[in-house]
């Protein structure tokens, strides 16, 4: 009998410790108040370990990477949850999507803040992924061991932008369902080369990549439920594997980029944040996991410029993210997301307009629908997946606009191309193109000479001699990062101010002509 | 790591600023809950939420009652804020049918410029209130309505016979009698839709029989065949808009259908008017429109001057010129808009058309002439001669009407003439054989003047057609054109006008004129124009008829 | 920062720093309310404000011939309407088990579903409904008669 109250008063103090335990065994590593508990916190955590346990003082700095790769993924993370919240209310099907729009932004308990957040998220998302590629770039970042994580954020950026292309039909109102008729016809336009070579009937990419894209030969329902799934669950899903390889591979490739006498110009620390490692070891802070060849960023090295992830990685993160929430959140307190009439296929929109980041291929398009809609597309994305393997110089990474040539060389550039693009948009437009000056020139050299294939040239010819000029390869993808850049952001501005109806020029909207 | 702490502390200081300003603003400061927020119901204060109609049959949900509480079923005991006042008696109850579908606007929004659809791409405004009966349109149509002046008429009759002494109509009437009586009979204010009894004059006159004293001796007395006739028209008519119907009534006194098809009835140089009244005003152009922004001016605008907004417009401009009447077209151009019913909310009227062929305009000549004709040849058949159009002729004029016979009238009407502005009306989206002969049958009693037949065949000219050749040259082509196509004057060369006219018709038209017209009488003599002598005339009849083997 | 040499601590465990990091528990801190807000925020989404049905309250006429004791069912409302000399009630259709329709029957109503029965009044005779019909809020609008389904009256109350 002894045992058996014993037993039972054991079981009773069991169930009062229990609460507490159950908070114990949850989060087992403890407050982290020392670098040992610093470290187990971050590599103990499922959601954490992802990062490194200790960070490069210089990758913390903001001028090194100005939070952007940070402020893409919390973009992303805002469009994620306000998305997931809109599909409790959004129905994917004609004419009922735009009902259900109207009910969200009317009746639905903070239903015009979360689709006001979730398209301006998506839109902030599309710039810094731009602005954090050009980063990336100008830092040089790309180059070995990194190279393959420029090729995943390469297609980082064709996932966002599809994911934005396939959101912007969803509202099924006018500026939907003509800006993806617009980009359904773009991807249709390899039509004008196989058309004029006669081989259509035999090979069509365009109209096989527009069926694909449509479920049928025009915007429809089946359009409208095909992009709702690839919106929703595959490109997501999509992304969210390469953002995990993404960020995996910066912990494998050693940290962010940093220059190479980093260490010597970073500040001198206060002593007490900086703690030597290995010097005795009574306990253990790594878990070795495998035995491999090559380096890490520990090894080998004496008292290191790095500090504990937690917390001075994650003030920056959380730093970075809330004010991405912040921007994001301004800009849907004062500003509403457009929704116009409900889609009407009998009355097009005249200016019908892309999604403002692909009305620079517009402009484009409206030369050569293949050379603006998938010819120079290609070329850039091409171009740009080739640079690490292109310049397999080593001065200068880690450092802003490192390398032969440096901040000049991008500055001219940066002129260079805003006014190569200007002058020949400004040719174009005041005495038209080919076909006003010869009424029978044959399609194929229209497809080959016009605005679009021209700028590249420029841009290439410029950047050709940059190498030759610099003997370097950097100096060459400076100068022709920079041309591209500019060159986009002039055709983007035109596309979007200066054009109106039928595609026109205008000074300016005051001028368009009434209906 | 300090300068990172300070950036989440005012970042995440922002952020919680910015959701408890987005917090209190859809949840205190919204308008329907401040409007909500004064109303009292007779339980006690009104429990603040969104309200709304929901009708699956018409597929609407409308908020409107979420600031309009008292309009909502059942909340009629609700009073506070002015806004809280419960709908007038309607035919419809709002409670069922929502409140877009007769007023237009944006049921879904619950804002004030939304709601009302005053605001950038929503096609559909609310109506205002002075146009609220074009409402109707949106599921119903008025069958058999007269031209204009019959229904003024009818509506004369009505009051002229004192039926008003027991009957309301439109709320008026049914006036209690000082000897006793009054406010005996129906409510006849609906009688279009719901019918009446046809035997209804036979009762009457047997209660009259019976009654000694009182409305049925005082009130009412036997009633001639035409005024009978009157009578049906106007309970026939009566729909509980009477706004509506006498908007539409002008509508068949201007000529409208001559050129636009409204329900797959009328002509097809215009546009089709049938959804005329849902043209979005956002794509108008309202430069040259005085006024609100709103599509009842930009119709009323386009009726004055139509070139003015539509650029290019060969229309001619409305005959009617008072206000009265131009704001009634306006309004009844705003009420076709009819729109997709489920069947369970289609009305009989509508089916009746749709279904059933019937026809939304009354078969008598001078409707029909008002419906189709009046636009291009006048309200009272004189023609209209307008600057920058080609003039259309007088088709009431004594001199035409006296030398052209029936049968040119009908063959006119019912075949055009091809190639010119005057479209064939024997056709299915157009007139019947019997609807032609009651025109004709008009303009026979409009123009006051029989044909009068002289005897002859109907090809009798022998002339030199050369030299009416010359002649037509000099006399003619000025305005007739060189080639007899046609310019100020008509053309001659055309097919039809050459099978259907006599050469007496052609003969005398050349030697008497028209008075009224520029065409003077060429057997006359005057001092500018050359008279033609009868063989003259004949020989330029002659060369005019070389034209008729030349026309397909 | 001071290395305190006490036994059995290492290097690598040094003695937490007494100073409260008031910048960082106030960015943490106010970073979590903000959060939390609009956590709440987006957890009041899913609930609707506005149900996308029909009004509960709805006006009817009921037919002239109508006995008493006799129920008017209007087509689509789930509501039996009855009329005598002392007035009009309403009783709701709606089982109180399940949520199946009954039908009115001889003497009262039956449901299909798993067989409760219920007198005319709407009081339980057989079967697993735990409660009796409720009777509906009833208001008389000229000819019409206004019917609430969300507002229930006691048994037994009759409008004229």
């Amino acid at each position: 009998m002894a045992q058996a109250s014993d037993a039972l008063q054991e079981f009773v103090a069991d169930l009062k410790r229990a609460p507490k335990r159950i908070l114990e065994t949850a989060f087992r590593t403890g407050p982290p108040s020392t670098d040992r508990t610093r470290s187990t916190f971050v590599f103990g955590n499922v959601f954490l370990h992802l990062h490194a346990v200790r960070t490069h003082r210089w990758s913390l700095r903001w001028t090194t990477t100005l939070g952007l790769g940070i402020a893409t993924a919390a973009a992303f993370l805002i469009t994620l949850v306000t998305g997931v919240m809109l599909m409790f209310y959004y129905k994917p099907y004609p004419e009922v999507a735009y009902e259900s729009m109207k009910d969200i932004h009317f009746v639905v308990p903070t239903g015009r803040l979360i689709r006001n957040l979730h398209r301006w998220a998506a839109h902030v998302m599309v710039i810094t992924v731009i602005l954090h590629m050009a980063r990336a770039f100008y830092t040089a970042a790309y180059r070995k061991p990194r190279e393959f994580n420029w090729l995943i954020g390469i297609a980082l950026l064709v996932v966002t932008l599809a994911l934005s292309f396939t959101g912007y039909l969803l509202p099924w109102d006018q500026l939907a369902f003509w800006a993806i008729t617009i980009g359904a016809n773009i991807a249709e336009s390899p039509r004008e080369v196989t058309d004029a070579l006669g081989i259509t009937e035999y090979f069509d990419p365009g109209g096989l990549q527009k069926l694909l894209l449509l479920g049928s030969d025009e915007v429809g329902e089946e359009a409208l439920i095909r992009f709702y799934l690839l919106h929703v669950m595959l490109l997501p899903l999509v992304l969210a594997a390469l953002l995990a390889v993404h960020f995996w591979r910066i912990r494998k490739d050693g940290g962010l980029a940093k220059p190479a006498d980093a260490d010597a110009r970073l500040a001198a620390r206060r002593e007490q944040e900086t703690y030597p490692v290995f010097t005795e070891a009574p306990v253990k802070t790594y878990h070795l996991a495998a035995i491999v060849r090559g380096r890490t960023p520990a090894v080998g090295k004496g008292p290191e410029n790095t500090v504990p992830s937690m917390p001075h990685l994650f003030y920056a993160e959380l730093g970075v993210m809330m004010l991405t929430l912040l921007v994001c959140l301004a800009l849907s307190v004062v500003s509403d997301a457009p929704l116009k009439e409900l889609a009407n296929p009998s009355v097009p929109e005249n200016p019908a307009k892309a999604p403002w980041y692909f009305l620079g291929v517009q402009e484009l398009v409206s030369y050569s629908a293949f050379m603006g809609g998938i010819g120079i597309p290609v070329i850039a994305l091409l171009g740009l997946a080739l640079i690490p393997y292109l310049d397999r110089e080593t001065a200068g990474t880690g450092e802003w606009f490192g390398g032969p040539g440096g901040w000049r060389l991008v500055r001219f550039s940066a002129v260079l191309g805003t006014s190569a693009a200007v002058m020949i948009e400004a040719v174009a437009i005041r005495f038209g193109w080919l076909r006003e000056w010869f009424p029978d020139v044959p399609q194929l050299i229209v497809t080959a000479v016009n605005p679009g294939t021209l700028l590249t040239l420029v841009y290439a010819a410029w950047s050709v001699w940059c190498v030759k000029r610099f003997q370097s390869a950097r100096a060459g993808a400076l100068a022709l990062f920079t041309c591209f850049l500019c060159g986009f952001v002039v055709l983007t501005v035109i596309g979007t101010y200066f054009r109106g109806p039928n595609w026109e020029f205008y000074w300016s909207p005051a001028y368009w002509p009434k209906h | 790591m300090r300068k990172n702490k300070l950036l989440l502390l005012i970042s995440s200081a922002g952020v919680l600023a910015l959701l408890i300003w987005a917090a209190v603003e859809e949840n205190i400061l919204r308008e329907w809950r401040r409007i909500q927020a004064q109303g009292r119901s007779e339980e006690g204060p009104l429990g603040v939420q969104l309200r709304q109609i929901v009708n699956r049959g018409l597929d609407t949900s409308d908020r409107c009652i979420s600031c309009h509480v008292a309009m909502g079923p059942g909340e009629q005991g609700v009073t506070g804020a002015p806004l809280l006042k419960p709908h007038k008696p309607v035919v419809h109850d709002p409670a069922e049918f929502g409140c877009t579908v007769c007023h237009g606007g944006q049921g879904q929004a619950t804002e004030k410029a939304d709601a009302h659809g005053r605001v950038p791409f929503w096609p559909e405004p609310m109506l205002e209130k002075e146009t609220m009966y074009a409402g109707c349109g949106t599921c119903h149509v008025t069958l058999g309505v007269p031209e204009k002046h019959r229904i003024k008429a009818a509506g004369a009759a009505f009051e002229r016979l004192d039926c008003l002494a027991c009957h309301r109509v439109d709320g008026r009437g049914g006036t209690i009698r000082p000897g006793g009586g009054g406010m005996e009979g129906p409510d006849l204010s609906r009688t279009g839709i719901t019918g009446y009894d046809p035997e209804w004059y036979a009762k009457h006159l047997a209660k009259r029989a019976e009654a000694k004293s009182g409305p049925w001796r005082d009130a009412f007395g036997p009633i001639s065949p035409p005024e009978l006739e009157l009578l049906r028209v106007f309970l026939d008519t009566r729909v509980a808009a009477p706004g509506w119907v006498e908007a539409k009534s002008v509508f068949l006194s201007s000529g409208c259908l001559g050129c636009h098809k409204v329900s797959g009835v009328g002509g097809d140089e215009g546009p089709d008017l049938t959804q005329a009244g849902l043209k979005d005003p956002g794509r108008l152009d309202f430069t040259y429109v005085a006024g609100k922004p709103v599509l009842e001016n930009w119709f009323r605008e386009h009726l004055l001057a139509p070139a003015s907004v539509v650029a290019g417009s060969q229309m001619p401009p409305a005959a009617v010129l008072e206000e009265r009447e131009l704001a009634q077209l306006a309004l009844f151009t705003l009420s076709l808009r009819r729109r997709e019913l489920n069947d369970a909310y289609v009305p009989r009227d509508r089916m009746l058309a749709t279904r059933f062929g019937r026809r939304e305009f009354a078969r008598d000549g001078a409707t029909l002439y008002g419906a189709f004709c009046a636009g291009c040849h006048g309200e009272d058949g004189m023609g209209r001669r307008l600057t920058g159009l080609v003039s259309f002729p007088s088709v009431a004029n004594p001199d035409f009407l006296e030398i052209a016979s029936d049968e040119f009238l009908r063959e006119t009407i019912r075949q055009g003439r091809p190639g010119r502005r005057m479209p064939g009306w024997l056709k299915e989206n157009g007139l019947t054989a019997e609807d032609i002969d009651a025109v004709t049958a008009y303009l026979r009693s409009a123009g006051g003047v029989e044909s009068r037949a002289d005897g002859r065949p109907r090809r009798w000219v022998r002339g030199e057609a050369r030299a009416g050749e010359q002649i037509y040259a000099s006399s003619c082509s000025g305005c007739h054109g060189a080639k007899g196509e046609g310019g100020a004057g008509p053309a001659l060369n055309n097919r039809v006008l050459l099978a259907s006219a006599t050469d007496s018709y052609l003969v005398e038209t050349i030697r008497r004129g028209r008075r009224g017209t520029a065409m003077a009488g060429f057997a006359e003599p005057d001092p500018v124009r050359r008279t033609l002598a009868s063989g003259e005339v004949e020989a330029v009849v002659a060369y005019l008829r070389t034209w008729e083997e030349s026309k397909p | 920062m001071t290395i305190q040499a006490k036994p059995q601590r290492s290097r690598l465990d040094p003695a937490p720093v007494p100073r409260r990091d008031w910048l960082g528990l106030s960015a943490l801190g106010t970073m979590a309310g903000a959060l939390l807000f609009g956590l709440i925020g987006l957890l009041r989404l899913p609930k609707a404000a506005v149900l996308a049905s029909p009004s509960k309250r709805f006006r009817v006429e009921l037919p002239q011939a109508l006995a008493p004791g006799e129920a008017f069912v209007p087509p689509g409302r789930n509501v039996a309407i009855f009329r005598d000399e002392q007035g009009v009630w309403a009783i709701s259709t709606v089982c109180t088990h399940l949520g199946c329709i009954v039908r009115p029957a001889a003497d009262g109503f039956e449901c299909p579903c798993h067989g409760s029965r219920f007198r005319s009044d709407g009081t339980v005779t057989r079967g697993p409904a735990p409660r009796p019909l409720p009777w509906l809020k009833v208001s008389t609008a000229g000819d019409a008669v206004i019917v609430d389904e969300a507002a229930a009256v006691p048994q037994g109350t009759k409008v004229a």
